[in-house]
């Protein structure tokens, strides 16, 4: 019984040993993210989702790094290039993970990006496949705050930009932010942020005068 | 029980010792320098062993060095956007100051683009001088495809016509192709001074390239331009469209499934209730009436793509027009039937080996009647193609290709007096084959072959291709190209007389390009020559002419365009201009002289404006040509005087009554300028021994346009903004 026991330890530590490195990787690159270094952030995502080829998460912060450096981007080449390479990752992740309702909100907030960027140029084109992905996702996981969230902010902006009264998506937007005190990460490494950013939100929107 | 546990504890402590150990002893360190071809260091470049989680980014000089407890040989690799991930396998002892210079990617979007002739519409062009978007929102296109291409440079005012012409070609020089497949009749039959449209609704396009020249060997049979619509590969969303129109209304779904979509769009046109209310100078007996539905079905698999597009349509109307020979007018009538379908495949069969391939069947059936001549016609024809294309690497991608196409075209005449049945079957069979290569960032090429043979003609042609293009700044570059086209006589020659060759052309162009921060300009010199053209010795084309190759001619210009939509916030606008000296002898033409659809300027100013405040775009266009020339009998000479000039500005404005309902308004001509197309003579003098005259107006000056639209999806924020 007791050698059981060990050799259940042993098998543990041996396989603690192998996901080390993993763990290790993933969280100095959280590390160097929120210390401002998103370029080696992005890169040491980079070289972890070169190595786990079948985990989904690596080639999505890669993604998620370069969608949010792009936004406040002025310059176009250099948003064209992150734009392009948050893509590429993203399509990785999507066909190690199909129908991932974190994927999608990030394949939104890509375009997203395009449209912060010149809303006359990619608003028409990009409008609708954001409204799209955010439905989908909303299909998958209602219950996911990013999804929530992602969908209530664009509904909003988009009531904003044609000039009607977005009062309405105020309970909306106070629910989805709840969600993020509640929600449960799938697994370690699963997204967990955007809260503060909902709470901001929210505060932006909807106070009261 | 004991020596069990020994053993094991043993072996943890094996397992630890050995972590160490390597952690202590085994570590190599691996460190170099970075650079770009100049020599600058690249800043944050990824650099790492594959397969591993050691690696490390370069810092402001280049450098960059971490360590690994790999040992042999290993893979290094680096990789920073817009170069060639570079790999080098080396033991991991000899990875010490390496130095580094990572090459362009030449796939990247700076890259040179081949542009002389060609222009793009599309989002995932690299340079797009047209948005798919433009098409519809053009004041003075109406929803046409072929009105909003009217506005670039390159094509001339016809008016009364309609179509493309371009660059001092005729209309029947330009073909049309869906997905790479050949459209047979793009053009809804209308008659003497009335314009046509292209039959296709803009709804289900999103990509469109108008070439005005120089075009690549995949596309034959079209002297002057090719127009290459796409549809859409996979639909946004499930939704349905309404629209309520002054002339008509239609109707639009578009259903998704996991791997598949299926978009349909009906529309009915009837003018009876405008010319009601704003009559025009014909006598209309039976008003235009139009009905089309067109469907698009698109399926995916793991590594191809199947679209199915069919496209029905129908049109009839009864008119007598003025016509100086003739007292009662001209009496002519139309019942037009057309059918489209084309299905095409695009998939990857691996080793870079890409497969596209599909075919297109039309028939088109004309019922026609001319005071009291009725001409029944049908045409069939199809089209096969298949076209196979390698990527060798980033630089050199070859395409082969091999396509036939087959009409059957049958006529019947009849009136009073005579009774005629004749027609002609027409096949061609065409291989290609093109090369691209890409010698760097800033030098690319493209050559191409094509060989035909007409099974009428019993005749091959080969026509040669070619085109470099060279970055010459950040943001410019010049292109050059030559091409040899050939075209068979069209249909309304083809029908009489088959005993004839192909007729030529061969394209010289020169471009320059410069394109930033949402600023195009572009210029273009061509020189273009025509030889084997038609000609013939009556009035019109008949039995009993006699027809012959003996035309020539030459077509030369310049065409400039400038697009901003960066100066002047929420304001898009464009500039074109064109010039053309043109001269051809073909047809019944006695000299060589400039033809009637070959006027010298043509300008467009088009411009379009965002108003938050107001929910509106509002768009101006100004259309102007100068004179066209036209034969006056009553002096010596042919072609040799010209009408005055061509004016037109449009109006339109689209409001947002919320987000799924759009009210539209647009006029056409807005300041009623008085256009006259051209002169019809008396065919006899009079008294005086002066022959008569009548003025070819349009139809009417002004046309006006109210449209209500409304779309119903399921996230409630799709419009029909894009469809205007």
């Amino acid at each position: 019984m007791k050698k059981l026991l060990l050799i259940t330890v042993a098998l543990l530590s041996i396989n603690a040993f192998g996901q080390g490195k993993y763990e290790k990787g993933m969280m100095k690159a959280f590390d160097l993210w929120k210390n401002g270094k998103s370029s080696e952030a992005s890169n040491l995502f980079e070289r972890i989702a070169q190595a786990e080829q079948d985990n989904w998460l690596p080639p999505f912060y890669v993604a998620q790094v370069n969608i949010f450096n792009s936004f406040n981007e002025k310059d176009e080449e250099v948003l064209t290039a992150q734009l392009k390479k948050a893509q590429d990752f993203l399509n990785d992740a999507k066909a190690i993970s199909k129908d991932n309702p974190e994927i999608l909100v990030a394949q939104a907030q890509l375009y997203t990006a395009w449209v912060a960027f010149d809303g006359q140029r990619f608003g028409m084109t990009y409008a609708p496949k954001i409204a799209q992905l955010y439905e989908e996702a909303y299909k998958l996981e209602p219950g996911n705050p990013r999804v929530a969230f992602g969908k209530v902010e664009w509904d909003l902006g988009t009531a904003r930009f044609f000039g009607q009264d977005t009062s309405t998506f105020c309970e909306d937007l106070a629910s989805a932010v709840a969600l993020f005190e509640t929600y449960e990460p799938k697994g370690e490494f699963h997204p967990r942020g955007g809260g503060d950013y909902a709470k901001q939100s929210l505060e932006q929107n909807c106070k009261k005068e | 029980m004991k020596p069990a546990k020994k053993t094991t504890i043993t072996f943890l402590l094996f397992l630890l010792l050995s972590t160490f150990s390597f952690g202590v002893y085994a570590q190599s360190e691996i460190s170099g320098t970075v650079l770009q071809k100049n020599g600058t260091p690249v800043l944050g470049a990824n650099v790492y062993l594959d397969g591993t989680y050691d690696g490390a980014s370069t810092d402001a000089n280049g450098k960059f060095s971490f360590t690994t407890e790999e040992t042999g040989v290993q893979t290094l690799v680096i990789s920073y956007v817009t170069y060639e991930t570079f790999m080098m396998a080396a033991d991991v002892s000899q990875l010490k100051n390496v130095s580094i210079t990572l090459k362009e990617d030449v796939n990247s979007l700076d890259t040179v683009v081949i542009s002389a002739g060609t222009f793009e519409a599309g989002d995932n062009s690299k340079v797009s001088v047209l948005k798919p978007l433009d098409v519809v929102t053009t004041a003075s296109a109406l929803g046409d495809f072929v009105g909003a291409l009217q506005t670039l440079p390159g094509t001339t005012t016809v008016a009364e016509d309609g179509r493309l012409f371009v660059r001092g070609g005729d209309a029947g020089e330009t073909q049309i192709f869906i997905d790479g497949i050949r459209v047979f009749t793009p053009y809804t039959p209308t008659t003497n001074n009335i314009p046509t449209r292209g039959r296709y609704s803009p709804f289900l396009f999103d990509g469109i390239t108008f070439s005005t020249g120089g075009y690549s060997a995949e596309y034959g049979q079209a002297l002057s331009s090719v127009l290459l619509l796409n549809t859409i590969d996979e639909p946004d969303q499930e939704k349905t469209d309404i629209g309520a129109m002054s002339v008509g209304a239609s109707l639009g779904n578009t259903q998704k499934w996991e791997k598949s979509s299926l978009s349909f769009n009906g529309t009915y046109i009837n003018l009876a209730p405008y010319i009601a209310a704003f009559p025009d100078r014909n006598d209309w007996e039976k008003p235009f009436e139009g009905y089309a539905g067109e469907t698009v079905f698109r399926r995916k698999f793991d590594k191809g793509l199947l679209k199915w597009y069919a496209a029905f349509d129908g049109t009839n109307f009864e008119l007598t027009q003025e016509d100086i020979n003739l007292e009662d007018g001209l009496n002519f009538k139309l019942n037009n039937n057309n059918f489209y379908t084309n299905a095409s495949y695009s998939g990857d069969l691996g080793e870079s080996w890409k497969i596209r391939g599909g075919g297109s069947f039309t028939y088109s059936k004309n019922d026609i009647g001319i005071i009291d001549s009725d001409i029944d016609n049908t045409e069939k024809s199809f089209h096969l193609k298949l076209k196979l294309r390698k990527r060798f690497s980033n630089r050199f991608k070859l395409s082969v290709g091999a396509e036939q196409f087959f009409t059957d075209f049958d006529e019947d005449f009849q009136n009073p007096f005579a009774q005629a049945n004749y027609g002609f079957n027409n096949d061609i069979s065409a291989v290609f084959a093109e090369g691209d290569i890409i010698f760097s960032k800033k030098f690319a090429m493209k050559l191409g072959v094509r060989g035909e043979y007409s099974a009428l003609f019993d005749d091959a042609t080969i026509s040669p291709r070619a085109s470099i293009a060279y970055k010459t700044g950040k943001s410019s570059q010049i292109s050059l190209a030559y091409g040899d086209f050939y075209q068979q006589p069209f249909n309304d020659i083809l029908k009489f007389q088959q005993d004839l060759e192909s007729q030529k052309t061969q394209h010289y162009i020169l471009n320059y390009q410069y394109s930033a921060k949402n600023r195009i300009f572009r210029a273009e010199a061509y020189r273009k020559e025509y030889s084997s053209l038609i000609t013939y010795d009556t009035q019109d084309p008949t039995f009993d002419s006699n027809y012959g190759n003996g035309g020539d001619g030459y077509a030369q210009g310049i065409d400039v365009f400038w697009r901003d939509n960066n100066s002047i916030k929420n304001v898009d606008y464009w500039i074109s201009y064109s010039f053309l000296d043109s001269e051809r002898k073909f047809n019944n033409y006695p000299e060589r002289t400039r033809p009637p659809f070959a006027n010298t300027h043509n300008l467009s100013v088009v411009a379009k404006w965002f108003i938050s405040d107001w929910k509106s775009q509002i768009g101006f266009s100004h259309q102007y040509g100068s004179g066209r020339s036209y034969t006056n009998p009553n002096i010596p000479g042919f072609l040799q005087e010209q009408t005055r000039d061509y004016n037109s500005t449009s109006v339109n404005w689209a409001y947002l009554i919320s987000q799924q309902k759009i009210l539209y308004f647009s006029v056409n001509n807005v300041f009623g300028f008085n256009n006259i197309n051209g002169y019809q003579y008396a065919s006899t003098a009079d008294v005086n021994g002066n022959f008569n005259r009548r003025a070819l107006l349009p139809a009417a000056d002004q046309f006006f346009f109210v449209g209500f639209f409304m779309t119903i999806s399921e996230d409630g924020t799709d419009n029909q903004l894009d469809n205007l």
